[in-house]
């Protein structure tokens, strides 16, 4: 075997036994190490060269990706993750037809959409979305996030919330997590628009808070230009610190007419 | 099976790794994946290019990271971005590199290189800003240029860039010297606008050139030519002609011969002058000498005849006893300086044009039946149409045959038809003067004829010595001096203008001024007209004088000369003239401004100078003045005439103008620059123009088709063909408005130039502006305003021929090919007229005179020889000369005829014809000439036309001459012979018979 390679399969089950510890310090150090180490792999993308162990390189180099993945999840890191996910993505769609497809390949493919969901960027995660082949739109991984995907726009924020008990994989929980702030985000947005005021209780109910505390530490955090007052959230301020735009309606309709008659004139 | 990579995705994320491996390994990779993943990577620029300015990163990184970052911009299209990060990348940036990206940025870096060296050599400040990177990469396509062998790219790029050391490296290098240096001399022809830097590159042509083991003296003196460095030509002719090997006095005698053809006359002149003259005869022979042409000089202002213009020197060479090689170089350089002052190239020409005329009577003929006598502008119309096609051959027998009908010419018209006799006799040189006697001013007398015949002779003269005044020059000037008639001034300022054209003398021009100053209108146009040719191409500060009097004057007539002459004084100066052209575009007189159009076209003539294009189409479409838009449309074909293609499509719009004046403009520019080539779309072009509205469109159109279609056969253009019946029926049409018709005379003339053997060109082969030709043409577009400047166009005739010579000057029997078809080239059918009783008139018409001719040939040649014993019955010796003359021309006429005729028979044409030395090789046809290998002669440049030396390869062999039994040969062999002799035949000359009577104006 290609003294590269064993060097390359002793430091990955050193980085896996670190990730299975928790020990993120060593592993992230560890996992550095790794992806150095396979830049010099011609068998890798973008080279795709065919080597006498491609095969077996392509197959532990994405391993290597997929439990990088793993681990920025844990260390919740996003920007790691994605960055990770793009490295890994060739593996998936490029060098498809020559691996086995790996076990971990669908729930990645959903972390990453909920990563997007999370993120707001739908328009990335349609683009995901089409990508995919319908067999593997059938997986529960990929399933799930597209259904959240659907209740968050249609509106249906208690369906987004209550996902949480019934994730396919234990790493989506920390995504969860965080859509559900996003989720708040919205419903606070929209109320803002809609209502003048709140009693703090509705606003609990409606901002999906446990308690008075944590909505007020929210409230402090996010949205500073809400007014408490006498058990009300008012909203006035920040209606006023965005006026919109006025139509200037009667210039425009000066125009046309005013264009409407030289034409008239010209014929 | 390959594994195709979807996206770059993967790497534009590892970009952001922290590790600096992975980013490399990225950078790297993306590089190489550029080409196609650019939409992909473009989003990402942002973070590359912070790789780049990163400090501390690893240089080869960052270049890395410039390369990649030039690559996207290049791809989308910023190629300035492009161009600064591909010199961010350093070394990475490879110059040999065969793809798009590199071409383009190379492209883009030599441009943007070669900009910002021209204006760092245009500001004269010695640019700091140049980035070293930017010339490091030049200089690395250069070295790369030349170490491959594509010279000339390299000499392409380092003529742009300024870089005469790298030019001049990459000549020396080349596998074939001269053909690089001579690739080299176009280029700079071609491309190089601005005069200075063009000077700069000449000059190290020259330097490189004489390094050279065997320099190639014809491009060198061209070069020095350009340059105006008549030492350097004057160092190598001497050392030529003091060479032992005839082979490089032949050579001399083709480079000058080549430098005349420029037509340059000042600097002929100073080369001649700094010709040094034998060491030996410096001591001895400097007093005969002096003597010799201080007898001459006063022969010349006594008597009056210019036969000392040869000067006598060979025979004051024989009395000096030395040894042979002194000799020999005397003998070599007063060839020599007979070529330089243009004597010899004259003297065959004349020959040539005299030997081969074969114009059409019958034409002027027709034409002078058609028009109605009382019309004068048709009548002397057709003495201009006379002169045009008679130009150079001296055959004046349509004058002499039709006295009575002349004598209608009254006042002006009289002042033309004497002048015109100038033209027919132009470069008559030596018998000029004594054939314009009867009508010159007798200084006193009083008896002479009208001061009209009288100024016409002075300006004939002129006409006679265009560009070679030397011997004339001083008569004018007496003659200018001692009358104060503003007629007879009028045309000794034209005739003194033209004689010293370009030569700056300053006494000639405060004689001219004193005329300029007596604010006469009619003397005043041609002083100023005058002051311009004397003062041509120099740029002097007489123009600014010139312009404050045309300011003061009164006289539109002396503002219109002025101006013409101030755009004189620049011509060929390019932007040196930029201020004077400025001042004068500006001016509120529209007079000035259209000298300001004409001062545009001079500067700028031959350059397709852009600035010049675009100024001049300004002004033809915004000025306020008709004469100042027709002027500047006209201009444009002075501006273009080095590239005639352009010029139909230039104006074509402007031909369409509703403004008849553009109109008019428009088909004369196309006239001028493309006059002699018979270009298809300029023939297209002016077609309409012939049946405009307006009838001096049809007279500019008539008139630039003809200047068209010059020397055309209609075997090669069919329009050729109609258009001659055209004229013919304008001419007969009695309806027809007397503007066009006169336009149809005079289209007549020039078609048939010449008696058919000139064409009007306006570069040398050299590629070279011909000053006189081009000042002709210009001063000829005057002709709207004053007729008697349609003379003019003479000056812009050159002789289509071949003519061998041999080590003595002469033309020796020599043949060669034509490898086309004959009928392609061969002059027009003699017209016939179309009812059988005239057409039984033609040849009764020419038989008789030839008969007549030769009995009076006959009954002379005792008489003759009794003359040349006794020199006494003079009157009969110059007529035998003429009469013999004219029945050689006939005799040759008839072999002529006799040759066609079977050929006519013979269906098939042949598909090539030999042509004997002196030929007529029209312009068309240059490119089949072919040498013969097995000629005894072989010529010394590979020209297929022009004067050519020929070197004898069997000089031990008697040589046949051709071409001696003309007059004009036989005056000239009386010129060069011994004193003794040449004095007898310029006394037989100077009693030649008065013309007859009713010529001569006694009222």
């Amino acid at each position: 075997m290609d003294p590269k390679l064993t060097v390359v399969s002793q430091l990955f089950e050193r980085f896996k036994a670190a990730l299975v510890r928790n020990d993120f310090d060593t592993s992230t150090n560890l996992l550095s190490q790794l992806k150095v180490l396979l830049t010099e792999f011609r068998s890798l993308p973008p080279l795709f060269e065919e080597t006498p162990n491609a095969v077996h390189e392509l197959t532990i180099a994405r391993d290597i990706y997929e439990h990088a993945v793993v681990l920025s999840v844990k260390t919740e890191d996003q920007d790691a993750f994605e960055r990770d996910f793009f490295q890994l993505k060739p593996y998936y769609t490029d060098a498809r037809n020559r691996l086995p497809s790996s076990s971990q390949e669908y729930p990645i493919l959903g972390l990453n959409l909920l990563r997007l969901l999370v993120q707001n960027r739908i328009a990335e995660f349609h683009t995901e979305l089409e990508l995919l082949s319908s067999d593997a739109l059938e997986n529960p991984c990929i399933k799930h996030a597209v259904e959240l995907e659907q209740s968050f726009m249609e509106g249906a924020y208690n369906r987004v919330l209550s996902a949480r008990q019934s994730v396919p994989h234990d790493t989506y929980v920390y995504f969860l997590d965080l859509l559900a702030k996003t989720v708040r985000d919205e419903i606070a947005g929209c109320s803002e628009k809609a209502y003048d005021y709140f009693s703090i209780s509705d606003a609990r109910q409606m901002l999906l808070f446990s308690s008075d505390k944590e909505l007020l530490e929210y409230i402090k955090e996010e949205h500073p230009e809400w007014e408490i007052k006498n058990d009300f959230v008012f909203f006035q301020k920040a209606k006023e610190s965005a006026p919109c735009k006025e139509i200037p309606s009667l210039q425009l309709i000066n125009q046309t007419l005013s264009y409407a008659r030289e034409l008239e004139r010209i014929v | 099976m390959a594994t195709i990579v979807s996206s770059a995705g993967g790497l534009l994320a590892m970009l952001n790794e922290s590790h600096p491996l992975l980013k490399l390994h990225a950078l790297s990779n993306l590089n190489n994946l550029v080409d196609n993943f650019w939409p992909e990577i473009s989003t990402s620029v942002p973070v590359i290019e912070s790789l780049y300015e990163d400090e501390e990163f690893d240089q080869h990184q960052r270049q890395l990271a410039a390369l990649l970052v030039s690559k996207v911009f290049y791809y989308l299209g910023e190629l300035n971005d492009s161009l600064s990060y591909a010199l961010g990348a350093g070394s990475l940036f490879d110059v040999s590199e065969d793809s798009d990206y590199v071409h383009t940025l190379l492209a883009k870096a030599i441009d943007e290189y070669a900009i910002i060296k021209s204006k760092a050599a245009e500001s004269n400040v010695e640019s700091t800003t140049m980035d070293p990177r930017l010339e490091a990469i030049v200089e690395r396509m250069l070295d790369k240029c030349i170490s491959d062998g594509k010279y000339q790219q390299a000499m392409g790029i380092a003529i742009e860039c300024r870089r005469l050391d790298k030019l001049e490296e990459a000549i020396i290098k080349s596998d074939n010297v001269h053909g690089t240096l001579s690739y080299c001399i176009n280029v700079s022809h071609c491309f190089v606008n601005l005069r200075e830097y063009r000077l700069e590159v000449l000059r190290l042509l020259v330097k490189v050139f004489q390094k050279l083991p065997s320099p190639d003296y014809l491009s060198i003196c061209q070069c020095l030519m350009f340059l105006d460095e008549p030492e350097g030509v004057a160092t190598i002719l001497g050392k030529l002609l003091l060479s032992e090997n005839k082979d490089d006095a032949l050579l001399a005698f083709q480079v000058a011969f080549d430098l005349v053809e420029n037509e340059h006359q000042a600097f002929l002149l100073n080369v001649r002058d700094r010709l040094s003259s034998p060491k030996s005869q410096a001591t001895d022979s400097t007093q005969p000498r002096s003597t010799d042409s201080v007898s001459a000089q006063n022969e010349s202002t006594t008597a009056p005849d210019d036969v000392q213009m040869a000067d006598g020197n060979p025979s004051s060479n024989v009395n000096v006893p030395v040894d042979p090689l002194e000799i020999m170089y005397a003998e070599r350089l007063n060839k020599i300086k007979g070529i330089l002052s243009g004597e010899t190239s004259i003297q065959l020409t004349l020959q040539f044009l005299y030997g081969h005329n074969k114009s059409d009577l019958l034409i002027l003929k027709t034409i002078k039946q058609s028009v109605e006598m009382r019309n004068s502008v048709c009548h002397s119309a057709t003495i201009y149409a006379n002169a045009v096609m008679h130009a150079g051959t001296t055959v004046d027998t349509f004058l002499r045959e039709n006295l009575d009908w002349l004598s209608r010419a009254t006042n002006w018209a009289k002042f033309s038809a004497t002048a015109g006799l100038g033209v027919i006799h132009r470069g008559h040189l030596q018998q000029g003067r004594s054939l314009m006697a009867p009508y010159l001013p007798q200084g006193g007398a009083g008896g002479g004829g009208s001061p009209y015949s009288e100024g016409g002779a002075l300006y004939a003269l002129g006409l006679i010595h265009a560009n070679h005044g030397e011997g004339i020059k001083q008569f004018l000037r007496d003659s200018l001096r001692s009358t104060n008639v503003e007629v007879i001034q009028h045309g000794a300022c034209l005739g003194l203008g033209l004689a010293v054209l370009g030569t700056a003398d300053e006494d000639i021009y405060d004689d001219i001024k004193s005329v300029l100053y007596t604010d006469s209108a009619v003397a005043g146009e041609a002083a100023g007209i005058s002051m311009g040719l004397l003062m041509v191409g120099t740029a002097s500060e007489k123009a600014s004088e010139m312009l404050a009097y045309a300011h003061e004057t009164q006289h539109e007539k002396i503002i219109r000369g002025l101006a013409l002459g101030i755009a004189l004084t620049v011509y060929g100066r390019e932007e040196e003239a930029d201020t004077l052209i400025e001042q004068m575009t500006r001016d509120q007189d529209p007079i000035l401004r259209y000298g300001g159009m004409y001062a545009l076209a001079l500067a700028y003539s031959g350059t397709a100078n852009n600035k010049a294009i675009r100024q001049l189409l300004h002004f033809a479409v915004s000025d306020v003045s008709d004469d100042v838009r027709r002027t500047a449309v006209l201009a444009l074909g002075f501006v273009l005439y080095s590239e005639p293609e352009q010029t139909p499509r230039i104006v074509s719009l402007l031909s369409e103008s509703y403004n008849p004046h553009v109109r008019y403009g428009a088909a004369l520019a196309v006239g001028i620059s493309c006059a002699g080539t018979g270009l298809s779309e300029a023939i297209s072009l002016l077609e309409p123009l012939t049946s405009d509205v307006v009838d001096f469109v049809r007279q500019g159109a008539l008139i630039a088709m003809a200047m068209v279609m010059v020397q055309i056969s209609e075997a090669s253009d069919s329009r050729v063909g109609s258009f001659r019946r055209q004229l013919e029926k304008i001419i007969l049409d009695k309806h027809e408005d007397t503007m066009s018709k006169m336009g149809a005379i005079l289209a007549s003339g020039i078609l048939d130039a010449g008696g058919r053997n000139v064409t009007i060109r306006l570069l040398s082969k050299t590629k070279h502006d011909k000053i006189t030709a081009v000042v002709g043409l210009a001063v000829f577009s005057q002709f709207w305003y004053w007729y008697p400047l349609i003379y003019f166009i003479s000056l812009s005739f050159s002789p289509t021929a071949f003519i061998g010579l041999n080590y003595d000057l002469k033309v020796p029997k020599f043949e060669f090919l034509s490898h086309a078809k004959p009928s392609l080239f061969e002059y027009p059918k003699p017209t016939t007229v179309p009812t059988t009783t005239s057409a039984v008139k033609l040849p009764t018409a020419v038989l008789s005179t030839s008969a007549k001719a030769k009995a009076r040939a006959k009954k002379e040649s005792d008489q003759k020889t009794n003359a040349e014993k006794v020199a006494g019955p003079e009157a009969s010796a110059a007529g035998s000369n003429a009469g013999k003359g004219k029945s050689s021309s006939e005799k040759e006429g008839d072999s002529m005829q006799v040759d066609s005729a079977p050929e006519k028979k013979s269906e098939p044409e042949a598909s090539f014809e030999i042509l004997r030395n002196p030929a007529r090789v029209v312009p068309g046809q240059e490119r089949f000439i072919k040498f013969l290998e097995e000629s005894r002669y072989v010529p010394v440049k590979l020209a297929p036309s022009g004067f050519v030396l020929l070197r004898d390869l069997r000089p031990t062999e008697p040589e046949v001459l051709s071409l001696t039994d003309t007059p004009s040969t036989a005056s000239a062999a009386g010129g060069s012979a011994t004193g003794q002799q040449g004095s007898a035949s310029a006394m037989a000359v100077d009693e030649e018979p008065q013309p007859p009577q009713p010529f001569e104006y006694t009222s």
